[in-house]
């Protein structure tokens, strides 16, 4: 029966509530005996070979037949107001199709404006025109040729001096708004009786995606269709920008997203470039490609704010007793923050917490979702922070967390957790790294002029997913499957991991399954973001194939003249008291039927809160004459509820790990104040991590399946990974050395100046 | 990048006669392809070198010292083991030059004569004071990177890790133009943009480097290297150190400091030097040397940590060829 349940969902750090349509019922749990064919099962990617041959097909791979290019120019000051724009010596250009501009492109609604182009530019790099042209040659070339009429507006760019009283004030109600409180307990009575408190203050820069295929999209309309092809990580979220930007009905709108070089929450919706390619593709009729190149990938394609937060905790009799978190992120012209003091809210269970987090605009990029937004920069403060006060109470760092982390509600909700295995977490990762080898004030390291030292983290996240999600399961008379499901592997697995749960419910091989996602006009899903894909989109697709098993079996039933209770579907094959007949044979004799499984994503409780949970460990050496940094070895130890497929979920873990060294010690964008410009805006500028700062990691899962949390007993795992590892660094460079590194990331300039500061450079 | 002729000559005479105004001579094109990619660099006609027999390759003539051709690739001073054996500070200051790839395309050439990293200077809408602009714009901007030492009107830093090592082995260089030929110390190659000089160096219009040479006398010499980055690979020197000495009996002789990264030029340090000559590299020795390479540094806002790490660099260097 077709009915309305009520679904609670957390999205990056924000709960809410949902309605959702249900119909049938959901599955028990899965089974977790070990019995299992695929669940469970390391697998190589499916897609593995299609891609290292160069057969995968990427949006940037994407040349139509007499494809139009279009470019945009974007403005070269940080606040400016668009008073003319001349477009006569671009136009005459030969190749130049046309340009759009504030004066002659329709209202296209994006992301709370109502056009893409604005009157005020409010950051280097904004979209000012577009250019379409035969070629990109061509096309750059005429952005060069048109002329912008710029009236200067003061401006500011970096967090502390927007904060100020002398920053020119951008809004109207100011620089500064405040996103987000929590409150409980008494922290100031706290503070006062506590036996020792630590106020310190942290920084962290901004970190710029850097995701290795740029923000792009192809756009081609047939006079009905209009079919866009994108890097993305919503391909419905992209649907719906283009639905509003451009007034046309989802029916008319395709987008797809086959292949993708990475997105790290930089991809979520619909760009600016999408509704340019769109507009240019609907006027001439023809495919218009807009990539953008890698300068204005780190300008205009968001980035992780950088943030200023100060801490104070308080400590008595050995516990945490208070903890004050107050935030400012620079949200560039971005319309919202990710939340810093959300590990401070949830990650302990501590009577008294006071935080704060506000907004602040300046003439920046705008910020997006950067895997785990808000946490990566709050947990380096908090964890950090966490780790001042125990060496000021003189308890051991770890010993203080875990007389704090086992609670098994959320302090905020009340709601009990689904499940929940922090402790397991410490226990695993303190015996794999050897805590019991960390001295306090570090150890000799393997060279003169360095010092060993070994730091820990832990994480709070959500991960839970939610509907909905829907899959379809297709049984072609031959045997094979076609699984359908509304999601797109942004470069995690997604693929591959789907294709194990529908063979491992349906009972077929592995490769007898096709995995058809990224692509709209299939049935709904979640954007690939928040660490819900697995969680949301896993329970629908088993559940579709347990459907399609049962129609199967049905069907096998009424073939073999069976009673169904004696059928099974094992490996692609019905098997009946021993005798194994192949599904393609039954089926052959149902010619051109087609069996059509379909699934769901059910509610979530509404009463308990679905988290994951992991601690980081992190290895170190430090050179104190030279500020250098050996991260030696990374021990991760998760709890994300059960392990699909061992190896892809180790590589998601070792992949933000990396990105969190990233963090920690190498990436930053840098910003000229005066110019408003990214000076590191390129990979040469912009340092990720190569293969030469890749430490030893170690993956370790707790591996328990949360059959509270949905029929899977999965929860995400894209975002835990990158949290703790910062603050983990940053605790064991200050094991090690004595001194303490209060801004990521760090670098020579920030260590030497804390090891001179410590008194240990010399 | 705009339109360009191309054209690839087969000898040396021929790509001098075509090296007229307005073309630019093209080896491996790790630099210049970026630079033309970004606009700043607007060549009509590329000269491709790499089809000229005689510039590639390396020799050693008993007696008469190592001569290295200008169209070798990085890649082969680094690997070729008779020539690590000769002068093993090319490997070692090669070995975190860049990438594998970019050494493996790059030639010496190219790399004596490669153009600074400011990422003002290579931001072509930034009209810097080098690219004929009015100002420098790291002076009072984003100068983490910059030059402590040495800097007039523009505080870039001088690039390559090879140079500081051959300038401390007092290497030369051949130059050729269709005009004639002439040698030069590859030290005195290199001008701290000043005044009317927006340029790094004062190779003439028209002039190639054809080789490099490294005296007899120069290889007797002991030599080490070491290099700071931002990450443990594929970063330009925050700062590097070449030394170089004669150690006979434990004293010192023909001592030779040479950092990177700190000023506009390759920066030679002959007062740390003078200091050194006839001592044994002992600790305070290399200490004291430490403080007089950096003597005169005039640290920025955001490049104050490049002296902690210089002095300490250049001591442990220092202190390499003894212990």
């Amino acid at each position: 029966m077709t009915r309305i349940l009520k679904s609670i969902e957390e999205f990056e750090g924000e709960v809410s509530e949902s309605l959702v349509i249900v119909d049938g019922h959901d599955l028990p749990p899965a089974r977790h005996d070990g019995g299992s064919p695929e669940i469970g099962r390391s697998r190589r990617r499916i897609d593995a070979t299609q891609r290292v041959t160069g057969r995968a097909r990427y949006t940037q791979d994407l040349y139509l037949a007499g494809m139009l290019h279009a470019r945009i120019l974007r403005s070269p000051h940080a606040r400016a107001r668009v008073r003319r724009i001349d477009t006569k010596r671009a136009e005459a250009l030969p190749g130049v199709r046309g340009v759009l501009h504030r004066f002659n492109t329709p209202k296209t609604p994006f992301r709370g404006d109502d056009v893409i182009f604005r009157e005020e530019v409010r950051f280097v790099g904004e979209e000012v025109c577009a250019v379409a042209a035969d070629d990109e040659d061509t096309a750059r070339e005429a952005l060069a040729l048109i002329e912008v009429d710029y009236e200067r507006l003061p401006h500011v760019v970096d967090l502390e001096e927007a904060l100020g009283d002398v920053a020119p004030q951008l809004e109207s109600d100011g620089n500064v708004s405040e996103s987000g409180s929590h409150k409980r307990g008494d922290t100031k009575r706290a503070l006062k009786e506590a036996d020792v408190a630590v106020d310190v203050t942290y920084r962290t820069s901004t970190q710029l995606h850097n995701a290795l295929e740029t923000h792009g999209a192809v756009a081609l309309y047939d006079g009905e269709m209009l079919t866009v092809w994108e890097s993305t990580q919503h391909v419905f979220g992209v649907r719906t920008g283009l639905k509003n930007a451009l007034k046309l009905p989802y029916s008319r709108i395709r987008v797809i997203c086959d292949y993708m070089g990475g997105g790290f929450g930089a991809k979520n919706g619909v760009g600016k470039y999408t509704i340019v390619a769109s507009l240019f593709a609907m006027r001439f009729g023809k495919a218009v490609r807009c990539v953008l190149t890698r300068d204005e990938e780190n300008l205009a394609a968001g980035n992780r704010s950088a943030t200023l937060q100060q801490l104070r905790l308080g400590a008595k009799g050995g516990r945490i007793t208070a903890i004050e978190h107050t935030s400012w992120s620079n949200s560039g012209q971005g319309k919202w923050i990710a939340n810093p003091t959300g590990p401070t809210n949830t990650l302990y269970e501590v009577a008294n917490v006071n935080t704060r987090s506000y907004k602040v605009v300046t003439n920046a990029g705008s910020l997006s979702a950067f895997r785990a937004p808000g946490y990566v920069e709050g947990a380096f403060a908090l964890e950090s922070a966490i780790d001042e006060l125990a060496e000021a109470a003189g308890v051991d760092p770890l010993t203080l967390r875990r007389r704090h982390a086992g609670a098994g509600k959320d302090p905020i909700t009340g709601n009990r957790y689904s499940d929940k295995h922090l402790l397991e977490c410490y226990r695993i990762g303190a015996k794999e790294i050897g805590w019991d080898r960390r001295r306090a004030g570090g150890t000799r390291g393997s060279a003169p002029h360095r010092r060993r030292g070994i730091g820990m983290a832990s994480q709070i996240w959500g991960g839970g997913g939610g509907p909905p999600a829907y899959a379809t399961v297709h049984v072609d008379p031959d045997g094979s499957v076609v699984l359908t499901a509304g999601t797109q592997d942004i470069g995690t697995g997604t693929r591959t991991v789907l294709a194990q749960i529908c063979a491992d419910e349906l009972g077929v091989e592995l490769d007898d399954v096709r995995v058809q996602i990224g692509d709209s006009a299939g049935p709904f899903g979640p954007m690939s973001a928040g660490s819900m894909t697995l969680a949301s989109v896993g329970p629908a697709v088993r559940l579709a194939a347990h459907d399609a098993r049962e129609q199967l079996l049905g069907a096998a039933a009424g073939v073999l003249e069976t009673p169904k209770a004696e059928l099974r579907l094992e490996a692609g094959a019905i098997v009946s008291k021993g005798a194994r007949t192949p599904l393609g044979e039954v089926l052959g004799k149902v010619d051109n039927n087609t069996v059509i499984g379909k699934g769901i994503r059910f509610p979530n409780a509404d009463d308990l809160a679905q988290k994951t949970f992991s601690a980081q460990f992190a290895e170190v050496e430090v050179d104190v004459r030279t500020g250098e940094i050996f991260v030696e070895r990374i021990v991760a130890a998760l709890d994300v509820g059960r392990i699909v497929n061992p190896l892809t979920a180790a590589s998601q873990v070792e992949g933000g790990v990396i990105q969190g060294i990233g963090f920690a010690l190498s990436e930053e964008r840098i910003v000229d104040r005066a110019l408003g410009r990214v000076m590191s805006g390129n990979l040469e500028g912009y340092k990720v991590p190569t293969v030469k700062d890749v430490p030893t990691i170690v993956v370790k899962f707790v591996d328990r399946p949360d059959r509270r949390a949905n029929n899977l007993g999965a929860k995400g795992l894209g975002e835990p990974p990158i949290i703790p590892t910062a603050a983990a660094i940053a605790n064991a460079v200050a094991n090690a050395t004595g001194a303490r590194v209060r801004h990521s990331p760090l670098t020579r300039a920030r260590v030497l100046e804390a090891l001179a500061l410590a008194g240990i450079r010399d | 990048m705009n339109a360009f002729s191309y054209v690839r000559p087969r000898t040396l005479s021929d790509g001098l006669r075509l090296l007229r105004s307005g073309a630019s001579a093209l080896a491996g094109g790790t630099d210049l392809l970026g630079l033309m990619k970004d606009g700043l660099a607007r060549p009509e006609l590329l000269v491709d070198l790499t089809g000229i027999e005689g510039l590639r390759g390396w020799s050693r003539a008993k007696g008469k010292g190592l001569r290295i051709g200008a169209l070798t690739p990085l890649v082969e001073l680094e690997e070729a083991e008779e020539l690590h054996r000769a002068m093993p500070i090319l490997r070692e200051s090669l070995r975190d030059a860049a990438t594998l790839q970019l050494r493996t395309m790059g030639t010496v050439g190219g790399n004596l004569l490669q153009r600074n990293r400011c990422w003002y200077f290579r931001d072509q809408a930034t009209a810097c004071w080098l690219k004929g602009g009015t100002k420098c714009f790291a002076v009072e901007g984003e100068n983490r990177l910059h030059a402590i030492l040495g800097a007039h009107e523009c505080v870039a830093v001088a690039p390559s890790d090879l140079v500081p090592a051959l300038i401390a082995y007092d290497a030369e260089i051949a130059l050729a133009s269709s005009r004639g030929r002439r040698t030069m110390k590859l030290a005195d190659l290199y001008v701290a943009p000043h005044g009317r000089e927006r340029r790094e160096h004062v190779l003439r219009p028209g002039e190639l480097i054809t080789e490099v040479r490294v005296s007899e006398s120069a290889l007797a010499r002991k030599g080490a290297f070491q290099k700071a980055m931002e990450r443990k690979a594929w970063s330009f020197a925050l700062v590097s150190v070449a030394a170089a000495a004669r150690i006979e009996r434990g004293v010192a002789r023909d001592v030779r400091l040479v950092l990177g990264g700190v000023a506009p030029i390759p920066w030679r340090v002959v007062a740390a030097e003078r200091g050194l000559e006839g001592s044994g590299f002992d600790e305070a020795a290399c200490a004291e040397a430490a403080d007089r390479a950096l003597q005169g540094a005039a640290p920025l806002r955001d490049n104050g940590y490049k002296l902690p790490l210089a002095r300490e660099l250049v001591r442990r260097t220092l202190r390499s060829l003894v212990v």
